[in-house]
């Protein structure tokens, strides 16, 4: 008898270590658009490590890192065109950002300023982007897949081109939202990309807690969706299969489960990769470098400094958004006892 | 205005095809809800009339039904996703509570899941401990919510177009113990029962009886009762649990001075516990009696002994009297 599950794949990739780029990607990355990447994966970089400091100064109460899963949120970003969805978890700040959300925006929803978009209501939670379809998730592992699939499956109905990508963790896997996301994805062909980052640890608990094969993307086997693993520290192969999930899904092929497989950033740092792909592709230099290193570090200072002196928002906001009339939200709910 | 006599089924099947035909938005998604027009029949006909892609059969998994409608509002449409029974409700709680509930306060009200979460409830059809409970506090307690509970065919017609058309996620429970027994005049075509009201279904001016759902009518038979003892009740069918029209009922305390709260959930914690509190925090000194609570036990639903469970009217009576002479 012939068992299904099997060694898993090794995970695709795309660029190589000596900085060059497999000829059969090539088309996927233009100049402006790999100068475009670096820029950005070096902002998430700078951010991370800026809250992660301001976090451990206890200047603000949390903050979900990134570092080293640049290339696996800021190339599933890129991939997916301005009409579709992106449902981020708790680290994919990198993916609003990309899509357009000033980094004023965001500063000021870290520090939960009366000009933060969820009023304070949300600070430390995803941030989101309604002018491009960036959706707003809440921190609760899984709860987001199936409004994805949700979001795709409406889009299909109505026979619009249009795709939605979600990211999770590889804790996510063990949840039942993303059972039942998947579930929904495969029976409706929804045009869905589920991108699973995978570091091996759901804070401390290590992969193989989670789940008994070794790989992820071989979930997708049973929900009768396409599975994919790719290497999470190249940009250029998450970019090249993402946008080809996401071509598919719209085209009326079925899903995609996206394992972005991603060692230890001391092992493989993400942004070093590109970078020494635009060298080798004489994009990039060393006063180059330091002239962006030096412009972002100041936009951040900026951003973050001008928000933790904003005003917080008033107390009455508390209220505002329970439902959509306030004073219909409860019969005593401004009542001060 | 012409109507036509229905029982609560067809009042609601009457409201969401309505809806559907007026606003093309509108999907109706569930286990079941197709072909065979769902397990009371409910959604019969829509599937015919609108297709598959508004009237869904769903996978089996109520977490999969609400968190897929929260996409589907996302995206623009106006789910009405139907949960079989409410007491399958919870594999859906975490989505109702945690997401559909805060979507519009934890985004500043950039996004919004507006949807109509319609469900059974109540007991005395011989479901059982699975197909017979009433968990409206576990919503009510939710701030983000709004939910009704109508008690006869016009009411929930009414309700249901207010409730598709309303800004916010609405929960509407169906006592389904009346789904085919509750029978009246229901108008064609267009009309709204404002969310928020409630209504004085009998005045009176010694008890005020606060009901809903099935309730209402074991209230009603226990009030025939005591009217031949003398006593008076003034009957408030709430309609809407939340947001609860407060006014009528402080207005209704403070003529008669005494309260008498009737519904099938467990008595701790049920929403009879919240409308004492509101009564005494606003109508204290009018109250002429402790208010009374007339509720199910606080054990899980019986099979057999569901009638000596349930509030029926010979419970309800002596609390009526008992208040009134008090």
């Amino acid at each position: 008898m012939q068992s299904i599950a099997s060694a898993p794949n090794a995970p695709l990739g795309a660029l190589r270590d000596d900085g060059s780029l497999d000829p059969a990607h090539a088309g996927a990355l233009t100049d402006e658009l790999a100068v475009a990447l670096y820029e950005h994966m070096v902002l998430a970089r700078t951010v991370d490590e800026r809250l992660v400091a301001l976090q451990r100064e206890g200047v603000i109460a949390s903050h979900s890192s990134a570092v080293g899963e640049e290339a696996a949120i800021v190339g599933a970003a890129a991939a997916m065109l301005d009409d579709d969805w992106i449902f981020p978890s708790a680290r994919e700040h990198a993916a609003a950002l990309w899509r357009g959300m000033p980094l004023a925006a965001y500063a000021h929803h870290v520090f939960g300023t009366a000009r933060d978009a969820t009023l304070g209501h949300a600070s430390g939670d995803p941030p989101f982007w309604r002018a491009a379809r960036v959706a707003s998730c809440s921190p609760l592992v899984g709860t987001q897949i199936p409004h994805a699939v949700g979001v795709a499956w409406a889009a299909r109905t109505r026979k619009a081109a249009v795709a939605a990508l979600v990211y999770f963790g590889d804790g996510a896997t063990s949840s039942g939202d993303f059972h039942t996301g998947l579930n929904f994805a495969g029976v409706t062909r929804a045009p869905v990309v589920a991108l699973c980052r995978n570091n091996g640890f759901a804070v401390s608990t290590p992969v193989a807690r989670q789940s008994a094969p070794s790989g992820l993307a071989v979930k997708a086997v049973a929900y009768g969706l396409h599975g994919v693993r790719v290497d999470g520290t190249d940009v250029v192969a998450v970019l090249s299969v993402v946008r080809a999930a996401r071509d598919r899904a719209v085209a009326g092929g079925g899903g995609t489960l996206v394992e972005a497989v991603i060692p230890a950033v001391e092992r493989v740092d993400p942004v070093e990769r590109l970078r020494r792909h635009l060298e080798a592709r004489a994009l990039w230099d060393a006063a180059r470098e330091q002239r962006l290193v030096a412009e972002v570090a100041a936009d951040v200072e900026r951003a973050l400094a001008e928000a933790r002196a904003a005003d917080k928002p008033a107390p009455d906001t508390i209220f505002d958004g329970v439902l959509a009339s306030s004073t219909a939200s409860a019969p005593h709910a401004r009542a001060p006892r | 205005m012409t109507t036509t006599q229905m029982n609560m089924v067809q009042a609601i099947n009457d409201a969401l095809r309505h809806e559907m035909r007026r606003d093309d938005r509108v999907v109706v998604l569930g286990e079941d809800v197709g072909k065979v027009g769902g397990v009371f029949r409910v959604t019969q006909g829509l599937w015919d009339e609108f297709g598959d892609d508004r009237v869904i059969d769903t996978p089996l998994s109520e977490g999969g039904i609400v968190g897929t409608a929260i996409g589907m509002a996302l995206y623009g449409l106006v789910p009405v996703p139907e949960i079989q029974f409410a007491d399958f409700i919870y594999p859906a709680y975490d989505q109702i509570v945690s997401e559909l509930a805060k979507m519009r306060w934890r985004s500043g009200g950039e996004y919004t899941a507006k949807m109509v979460v319609r469900t059974p409830v109540g007991g005395g059809i011989r479901g059982g401990l699975y197909h017979s409970q009433s968990p409206e506090s576990l919503f009510i307690h939710v701030a983000g919510l709004k939910v009704v509970c109508p008690s006869n065919p016009r009411d929930a017609k009414g309700l249901l177009l207010a409730s598709i058309r309303d800004p916010d996620p609405v929960l509407f429970f169906e006592p389904k113990r009346i789904y085919r027994a509750a029978k009246g005049e229901v108008p064609e075509g267009e009309y709204t029962v404002e969310i928020g009201k409630a209504s004085v279904v009998r005045p009176g001016e010694h008890v005020t009886v606060l009901a809903w759902g099935a309730m209402l009518y074991e209230a009603v038979a226990a009030a025939d009762e005591a009217r031949k003892q003398g006593v008076e009740c003034e009957i408030v069918d709430l309609r809407t649990l939340w947001p609860v029209d407060v006014d009528t009922i402080v207005a209704s305390v403070k003529k008669t001075g005494r309260l008498v709260v009737v519904h099938e959930a467990p008595k701790t914690c049920g929403f009879g516990a919240e409308l004492v509190a509101l009564v005494n925090e606003r109508a204290f000194v009018h109250l002429e009696a402790p208010p009374v609570r007339v509720c199910g036990y606080d054990t899980p639903f019986p099979y057999t002994l569901e009638m000596d469970y349930l509030p029926l009217a010979h419970r309800i009576l002596p609390a009526m009297l008992e208040t009134a002479r008090y």
